[in-house]
């Protein structure tokens, strides 16, 4: 070693630890509002001539050929040809990205950041919020907001976040039971006759693995209907929705814990294992390893069916008892170096051209945010024409069915103690 | 002709190594070493950032006491030590079969290697797709009356003995071991089993006397890398494995990309027990080895 | 002779020459057991409503095709991505580990055994183990999220298989060729490009085929270093591993197995025979 010699490495390490010793620069916990950035002040008119000739680089979740279409070449195409703004589509996790801006902001990279716009909602735009990554303020200037109906307490808390003006709302998402009609000709209408079904025939039925999103919403609506027995006489399930209270959460959680336990060995492979994704137990249904699938994606059903990939015997629907749902957003982290364009791409998903599009079962089936009472005739009349596939609820029955989403306090904890009280058994 | 002094001629000759090896020697010190440091001093809960100013054992402490830790870890070695002995002797099989010259030699040694250059994220799907309880040969199984239900299918994916798993990396190391099996062998040559055959040595003594002897140090260097790889690697154990206990570098993974900031210095800890532990196996391995190849 | 002469005749007149069934058994089954995993996804990548328990999906189409070239998969320009990467890794690995090789496979000196292992040392602590140490740094430095950075941290896993298989091919180099060359007058830069490369090239060629096809194949280190931003084909293949459509995953699968298979083409033959891979088995 005599080549570098002990002094050559010394001089490394103790430059690596002034390194570490430098990260040390420091912002408050605050979000960044638009009063200090360089928007402060601007119209939409100012903020549109602002992002011309500018990239804007979104990232957002890229399993699905149809949505990544829709957004690329439909929300590329316009913001190319009216505000002449590239787009650029990076696929990668919400909870992945939010990591990333926080790694920017250990490092002090408060300009210039990678990542102009998230696909993101509940937990992680907790995380984005609570360590001050968030860019806020700016989603009354969005004209197409116009169309949202400000009151609308799913759209004014994520998951119990307040939203406070930190992020714009793109879609909505509900629960709804995919079941292949072939193997289940009359499914079961609510939770108990699911889980009673499930124990007639073994197999059929599974969940992911918490703390997928999907699977943490199948166990909410078992947690949801314990609760409807518990507190029969207060309100059920409405009791839960205020802030994390332990003396409400403990007898549901101890009875949910003790049905989901009798359920395993009724589940795929005995619960031995459970899917990690939901994508996995998309597939297990998909190839009718089992027969029912849990989804918030009420209006994708038909594409899969479409596409080939889900059986033709495929039905979806809702539990008497109700599903959950909750709605999806996109917002803009503190440090994007392109912030202008961020709001005009998070404006576009919004417009009413942008929902419609979405809204098509051929190009994606999401659900719309705006408000039909804000609409003008003309644009009600074309949501009304929207075609409906045969396999999915109608949007009166999933209206009928929506449950309201628990606070992420909540979340956590009942992911948390699953794992305990449920995996690890 | 010239004389020049032994003292200055080693000291030229020093300074040409040195200058040789520099860059190989700051790029792995810098970062790999300069990695292996910064992941340990954040092991410590050494984060300024976030008020941490105290280093200390806590994340170790989280780790060793997990439930899941030492499940995972025991899963992990089985995963690791399974398919390097399996990969290993079929290796050895392989580039036996594949050793002599034959009609259709080159076609097959390239098909041999081509396995080399899929990654092994393909092999996962692949073996995904034939292996699943809905897969290929459940399929075929199906429509042969053998079973009647996916569920009849034994359980290879997803499933407690990390079967799925242990057949990606079989799937994919035997052509790395083999290639390197064969390289040495052909670089051998033939002449000591050619005197071992004639001084009356049959085939099985031959082949455990001289050949095996021969390839044996390739064995084990090859091998030594397949056994580090699959104890260090993420993605197979990830598709291709149980929710619960998860493989460490699962594990480990899961914790950096944890939305709590305070998980962070616990990945950092699971990945200096990956890099001691894995360090560890390999040396006694490599030490104990030695020991066989040269009393052989 | 005559008696070997006889020999193989008898072997000939045998009726059944079971010895070379087996031999052939033997072949065919490594040949299916290899090829076996990348049958149903080529099936897939053209499959419409594939469902079980049918053996052969019901009709074809080529929509993941279709989808695997259009923009919107982004696959063309990962690929571009991808080999830029390997291929820049490859070429700085040739750099720094042909002369790291031939110091270890031409010279005796003391501490050679801890240099060894300190090259080594990636190939026996997992990547995984130092990148997260090394995300810290690379963040601070403005090289994370960066084509940079990620080719930095591939060095690590590359170099080791570099250095060694040249480390193999030096060590049976005679440099006495080098002085004759100099002694007739070539200057080191010539005696380097005209005597010592020329003849080592059998093992820069498998050296570079092992680091190209580890930067390739990549995933985590990727991931975790280029955050994402850094759209390489494992991570877009990863993408759709996760999710239910197994069509595009077989076509995405089979660009992302291509480029590999070319490049083996092109050096399979230095794979063969008395290759330098023998150099790996050397530690």
């Amino acid at each position: 070693m005599s080549f570098l010699g002990k002094k050559g490495i010394t001089l490394c390490l103790i430059s690596l630890f002034v390194l570490v010793g430098a990260v040390g620069a420091q912002d408050g916990p605050a979000n960044r509002q638009i009063e200090d950035s360089e928007l402060a002040g601007m119209s939409w008119d100012e903020i549109v001539a602002a992002a011309d000739g500018s990239e804007v680089n979104w990232f957002m979740w890229g399993g699905s050929d149809r949505i990544n279409r829709f957004v690329l070449e439909f929300i590329g195409g316009i913001l190319q040809d009216e505000y002449n703004v590239t787009l650029n589509q990076v696929h990668s996790g919400a909870a992945d990205t939010v990591q990333l801006v926080l790694g920017e902001k250990e490092a002090g990279v408060d300009e210039g950041g990678a990542v102009d716009l998230i696909w993101i909602n509940g937990e992680n735009f907790r995380t984005l919020k609570q360590g001050g990554l968030a860019f806020c303020g700016y989603t009354d200037l969005l004209p197409a907001m116009a169309n949202v109906n400000p009151d609308d307490q799913t759209i004014l808390n994520d998951f119990g976040t307040p939203v406070d003006g930190c992020e714009v709302p793109w879609g909505r998402a509900q629960v709804v039971i995919v079941v292949n009609t072939d193997f289940v000709p009359e499914p079961p209408v609510d939770m108990d006759a699911l889980l009673e079904y499930a124990c007639e025939n073994p197999g059929s039925l599974t969940y992911p693995a918490l703390p997928d999103f999907t699977g943490s919403v199948f166990v909410r609506h078992v947690f949801y209907n314990e609760a409807d027995k518990i507190y029969a006489d207060e309100g059920g399930h409405r009791k839960l929705l205020g802030p994390f209270d332990e003396e409400v959460y403990a007898p549901v959680a101890e009875a949910t814990w003790a049905t989901l336990n009798e359920l395993e060995p009724c589940l795929w492979r005995s619960g031995e294992t459970y899917p990690a994704e939901s994508t996995v137990h998309e597939q297990l249904y998909a190839n009718t390893e089992v027969q029912f699938f849990i989804t918030y994606g009420a209006l994708g059903v038909g594409g899969n069916i479409d596409n080939g990939i889900f059986p033709p015997s495929t039905d979806s629907y809702v539990l008497e008892s109700g599903t959950i749902g909750n709605v999806h957003f996109t917002a803009i982290p503190y440090n994007a170096s392109n912030k202008a364009a961020a709001m005009i791409l998070a404006n576009t998903l919004l417009s009413f051209r942008g929902q419609l599009q979405a809204a098509n079962p051929d190009v994606w089936g999401s659900m719309s945010v705006l408000d039909p009472s804000l609409l003008t005739d003309e644009e009600r009349a074309a949501f009304d024409e929207v075609p409906r596939h045969p396999a999915h609820a109608t949007p009166a029955e999933l209206a009928a069915a929506a449950l309201p989403e628990l606070l992420a306090t909540w979340l956590v904890r009942i992911e948390e103690d699953w794992r305990t009280n449920v995996l690890e058994q | 002709m010239r004389f020049p002094s032994p003292q200055t001629d080693r000291g030229r000759q020093n300074l040409r190594i040195a200058l040789l090896l520099t860059p190989a020697i700051s790029l792995i010190i810098l970062l790999f070493m300069g990695g292996l440091l910064m992941g340990f001093i954040r092991s410590l809960n050494y984060f300024p950032l976030i008020g941490l100013n105290e280093p200390n054992l806590e994340a170790y402490r989280l780790v060793f006491t997990d439930r899941e830790f030492f499940a995972s870890f025991l899963l992990t070695f089985h995963i690791a030590f399974t398919s390097t002995v399996i990969a290993s002797i079929l290796a050895v099989g392989a580039a036996l079969l594949l050793r002599p010259t034959f009609r259709g030699k080159k076609i097959i040694s390239f098909f041999f290697q081509m396995n080399l250059t899929f990654p092994h994220l393909v092999g996962a799907i692949g073996i995904l797709f034939l292996f699943s309880q809905s897969g290929f040969l459940a399929r075929i199984l199906t429509n042969a009356d053998v079973i009647s239900r996916p569920s009849e299918f034994p359980a290879l994916i997803y499933d407690r003995y990390a079967i799925g798993i242990i057949l990606q990396y079989i799937w994919k190391e035997i052509p790395f071991i083999g290639v390197i099996v064969l390289a040495v062998l052909q670089s051998v040559g033939e002449d000591y089993e050619a005197v071992a055959q004639s001084l009356g040595a049959n085939r099985w003594q031959r082949f455990r006397y001289v050949t095996l002897p021969l390839i044996m140090p390739g064995v084990l260097s090859a091998s030594v890398i397949v056994f580090a790889f699959t104890f260090g690697a993420y993605e197979i154990p990830f598709l291709l494995g149980r929710s619960y206990p998860a493989a460490l570098p699962v594990l480990a993974v899961r914790s950096y990309t944890d939305v709590d900031l305070a998980a962070k210095p616990q990945a950092m800890a699971m990945a200096m027990v990956i890099a001691v532990l894995a360090t560890m196996m390999i040396l006694a391995y490599m030490n104990l080895t030695r020991r066989y190849v040269r009393s052989s | 002779m005559a008696s070997i002469q006889s020999a193989t005749q008898l072997r000939e007149k045998l009726p059944f020459n079971w010895g070379s069934l087996l031999r052939w058994l033997g072949i065919a089954m490594l040949l299916l057991w290899l090829i076996a995993p990348m049958i149903p996804l080529f099936i897939w990548s053209i499959a419409y409503r594939w469902f079980f328990p049918n053996i052969l999906p019901a009709s074809y189409n080529m929509r993941a095709w279709e989808y695997a070239f259009s923009p919107a998969a982004g696959a063309l320009e990962s690929l571009y991505i991808t080999t830029y990467i390997a291929v820049v890794v490859t070429l700085l690995s040739i750099l720094v580990g042909v002369p790291a090789g031939r110091a270890l496979g031409l010279h005796r000196f003391r501490g050679k055994r801890i240099i060894e292992l300190l090259i080594l040392s990636p190939t026996i602590i997992p990547s995984l183990a130092v990148i997260l140490g090394i995300h810290v740094v690379f963040i601070r430095l403005g090289i994370a999220n960066s084509v940079l950075g990620v080719i930095l941290v591939h060095l690590i896993p590359g170099l080791p298989y570099m250095t060694l298989v040249m480390a193999g091919v030096f060590a049976n180099y005679d440099p006495q060729f080098e002085e004759q060359a100099r002694s007739l007058g070539a200057g080191p830069i010539a005696t380097i490009w005209y005597v010592m490369i020329p003849t080592v090239m059998p093992g820069i060629i498998v050296g570079g085929l092992f680091t190209f096809l580890i930067s390739w194949a990549q995933y985590i280190t990727t991931l975790i270093i280029g955050g994402g931003r850094v759209q390489t084909l494992p991570l877009k293949l990863f993408n759709f591993v996760s999710s239910t459509d197994y069509p595009v995953t077989g076509a995405l699968g089979i660009i992302f197995i291509a480029p590999g298979v070319l490049v083996l083409l092109l050096t399979s033959r230095y794979l063969t025979g008395r290759s330098a891979v023998g150099g790996i088995g050397n530690i």
